[in-house]
C-alpha cells in the first residue's frame, strides 16, 4: 500500500562542525546571552576564566530565548568572534 | 558497471537525480548496495554498512545503497538505519537491478575503478564483505544471514495476503505516523479527497521545530490521519497558517519544558456548517469536527515539523489538549462580539483563532450574587496558573465562559471588556505575599505591600463563551509564558 507521508522526508545533511581550536588565548570568544533569566551572571563567570587564559571576549544577546537567534546576530558572531558560548533554553 | 545501465537514472533521497553512470569519481570505486523494506536480512546490512559511509569514503569507495521502494520509503529508510551515504530509490520495472543480475537482496557489488565488477555478496556475509572492502565491517552476530528474493519477483510470490497478514494500522505504528493513538491510514484517495483540488505541491512554509515543509500534501495527509473530513480541511489549513506565523512563535512552544499546546477556536457561519461544538462538553469529547481538525493541526507540528514528544518536543509533563485542542465559540449564548469580530473580522467572517496554553482549569461558582463577585472568582482561579507566585505574568491567559454565568453578565449590563477589567482589577496580591519560590523582579523590586496584578496588561486576558445552558462552569487556560506567543487569527475561506 502507496501512502502520501505527512513528513518531509528529504534527508538533509548536517553543516560540518568547525575543528576545534588548539588553544583559546589570543582568540575572540563571542558569548551569547539567550536572555535566559541569570544567565547574563553565568556569562559574566565564565568571562573572567576567558580573561585569565588570555582569551578576549565579546559579549552579544539575543531579544528572546524561545526563539532562534536573528540571521543578523549569527553573523555579527560570525564577524567579530573567532569562537562561541552559547547555553539552550528549556 | 551492469549491462546498459550507464544512462539510467534514479532519484535520491536528498533530492536530486543520478545517472548510474555518472557516479563514480576518477580512481574511485563503488560498492552497491541492492536493498527493500521487507528483507530483514537487507535491514540488517544496511544497518551495519550504512554509517560506514564515511570511513569507505576515505578509502576510495563510494556507497551507493540502491533501494528498491519508493523514495519516501527509501528516505525512511535512510533515517532509521542511519546511512551516511547516497540512497537511491529504485521503481518497477527495476532496470538498474536487473542490469546488474539481482535476484537476491541484500546484494552488495563492489565496482572497480575501471567500472568492471570487483566482487559480489549475496545475502549477508561479513566474512566475504572483510575481505572485499577496505573498512572492517561490524563484528556483531549474526555474522552470515540468507538474503530474501528481490523485487519484482518478491511481489510475484506473495502468498495471497490472508485476513492477518497486514495490518494497516499497526504500519502507521511503525511508521511514526501517530501521537499514539490509532490513525486513520493517508491513502492517496483519501489524500486526494481532502485536498479538494488543491495544489498537492503549494507550501505553507515549513513548520518548526524540524522545519519540514508543509505543502498542502503533507498538511492533508496529517488531516487524513486525524480522522477529519475532507470539508475540515478550510479550518484545518487556516490552522496552519495561524501556527507558522513567525509572531505565534509555534517554534518555542514545540520544544519548551513548558506544558502549552496550541488552542484552535473557531468563529463564524462555518462552525454550524461544519457541526463543531461550541455547546454543551465543548471542550471535552464526542465531536469530530472539534477532535480531528485540532489533531490535525497538532499532527502537523509532531509530524511535519519533527516536534514528537520525547523527540524535539522536551515538554516536562506536557498534557491532553497537546493531542487536540479545538472548540468553536457559542456565538448563540453570547451577549458580547464573538472572538472573531473583537480581532477585527467582519460579522459574517469564519476564523480559526491561534492561542498557546495550558490545559484547561474547570472554575464552579453557583452562589455569587453580584457580577463583580463571579468575576472575581473565575479571575483568582486563574491565580495558580503557570505558578501560584510568577506574578505578573506577561502572556495570555484564556478564559471560557460558561452559559449561565455569562447570562449572569449581560443581566448585569457588563461588556465583555468589563468582565475583562473586573478580572484585571481584582486578582492582584501584595507584593509580600508573592515573594515565596519561583516569582518575578518586579514582586522583588516593589514594596512589600505594593499590590501586584496577576498580569502586566488587561489585554492578556481573552475571553470567549462556550458550553452548555446549565450549570455555573468556567475554565481558564493558563498561559504559554516564556514564548511571546502573540494570538493569531486567520480567516476561513466559507461561502454560506
Amino acid at each position: 500500500m502507496e501512502y502520501v507521508s505527512p513528513i518531509d522526508e528529504r534527508v538533509r545533511q548536517p553543516e560540518p562542525l568547525a575543528q576545534p581550536t588548539a588553544t583559546i588565548e589570543g582568540k575572540t570568544v563571542a558569548l551569547l546571552d539567550i536572555s535566559k533569566n541569570r544567565g547574563a551572571e553565568f556569562l559574566d563567570r565564565l568571562e573572567l576564566h576567558l580573561h585569565d587564559r588570555g582569551a578576549k571576549t565579546i559579549r552579544f544577546r539575543k531579544p528572546t530565548f524561545s526563539r532562534p537567534a536573528p540571521a543578523e546576530l549569527i553573523e555579527e558572531i560570525a564577524l567579530h568572534g573567532d569562537l562561541a558560548v552559547e547555553g539552550l533554553a528549556d | 558497471m551492469g549491462v546498459g545501465s550507464a544512462e539510467l537514472t534514479l532519484e535520491g533521497v536528498d533530492g536530486g537525480v543520478y545517472r548510474l553512470g555518472g557516479l563514480q569519481g576518477d580512481e574511485e570505486r563503488v560498492l552497491l548496495v541492492f536493498a527493500h523494506s521487507e528483507c530483514p536480512t537487507s535491514k540488517l546490512a544496511l544497518a551495519r554498512l550504512g554509517p560506514l559511509g564515511p570511513a569507505l569514503a576515505e578509502r576510495g569507495v563510494r556507497l551507493v545503497c540502491i533501494v528498491q521502494e519508493p523514495l519516501e520509503v527509501a528516505a525512511r529508510m535512510a533515517r532509521q538505519h542511519a546511512i551516511d551515504a547516497l540512497v537511491l530509490a529504485e521503481r518497477p520495472p527495476y532496470a538498474v537491478a536487473n542490469a546488474f543480475g539481482v535476484q537476491t537482496v541484500p546484494m552488495m557489488i563492489l565496482l572497480g575503478s575501471d567500472g568492471g565488477i570487483e566482487g559480489t555478496v549475496v545475502g549477508w556475509v561479513a566474512d566475504l564483505l572483510n575481505e572485499l572492502l577496505p573498512v572492517r565491517v561490524s563484528d556483531a552476530e549474526p555474522r552470515w544471514k540468507p538474503g530474501c528474493e528481490a523485487r519484482p519477483g518478491h511481489d510475484a510470490h506473495l502468498p495471497p495476503p490472508g485476513p492477518s497478514a497486514f495490518d494497516e494500522l499497526e504500519d502507521m505504528f511503525e511508521r511514526g505516523w501517530t501521537d499514539g493513538l490509532p490513525v486513520v491510514p493517508p491513502t492517496a484517495d483519501r489524500v486526494a479527497a481532502m485536498l479538494g483540488g488543491h495544489d498537492p505541491d503549494r507550501s505553507l512554509g515549513v513548520v518548526p521545530p524540524g522545519m519540514g515543509e508543509a505543502t498542502l500534501a503533507r498538511v492533508a495527509a496529517c488531516a487524513v490521519l486525524a480522522g477529519c473530513k475532507p470539508a475540515y480541511f478550510p479550518v484545518v489549513l487556516a490552522a496552519v497558517e495561524a501556527l507558522l506565523d513567525p509572531a505565534f512563535n509555534v517554534h518555542g512552544q514545540a520544544v519548551t519544558t513548558s506544558p502549552p499546546g496550541q488552542i484552535v477556536i473557531v468563529n463564524g457561519p462555518v462552525r454550524t456548517a461544519l457541526e463543531l461544538n461550541s455547546g454543551m462538553g465543548a471542550l471535552g469529547p464526542g465531536n469530530r469536527a472539534n477532535l480531528t481538525i485540532g489533531r490535525a493541526a497538532r499532527l502537523v507540528v509532531q509530524l511535519t515539523g519533527g516536534g514528537a514528544a520525547g523527540g524535539l518536543d522536551r515538554a516536562t509533563l506536557g498534557h491532553q489538549g497537546k493531542i487536540s485542542f479545538c472548540f468553536a465559540e457559542n456565538e448563540e449564548a453570547s451577549p458580547w462580539e464573538p472572538l472573531s469580530v473583537e480581532r477585527g473580522f467582519g460579522d459574517e467572517a469564519s476564523t480559526v483563532t491561534l492561542i498557546g496554553g495550558d490545559a484547561p482549569l474547570s472554575i464552579s461558582d453557583h452562589r455569587s450574587k453580584t457580577p463583580r463577585e463571579l468575576a472575581a472568582t473565575i479571575g483568582w482561579a486563574a491565580a495558580v496558573t503557570w505558578s501560584p507566585f510568577w506574578w505578573p505574568v506577561d502572556a495570555t491567559s484564556l478564559f471560557i465562559l460558561g452559559g449561565e454565568h455569562v447570562r449572569m453578565f449581560a443581566k448585569a449590563g457588563w461588556s465583555k471588556a468589563d468582565v475583562r477589567d473586573a478580572i484585571y482589577e481584582q486578582v492582584r496580591r501584595p507584593a509580600r505575599e508573592l515573594r515565596h519560590g519561583e516569582t518575578t523582579p518586579q514582586v522583588y523590586a516593589a514594596h512589600p505591600e505594593e499590590l501586584i496584578a496577576k498580569w502586566d496588561d488587561p489585554e492578556r486576558i481573552v475571553i470567549v463563551v462556550a458550553g452548555g445552558e446549565a450549570g455555573r462552569f468556567s475554565a481558564v487556560c493558563g498561559p504559554s509564558l516564556g514564548m511571546e506567543a502573540a494570538v493569531i487569527t486567520r480567516e476561513v475561506p466559507w461561502n454560506t
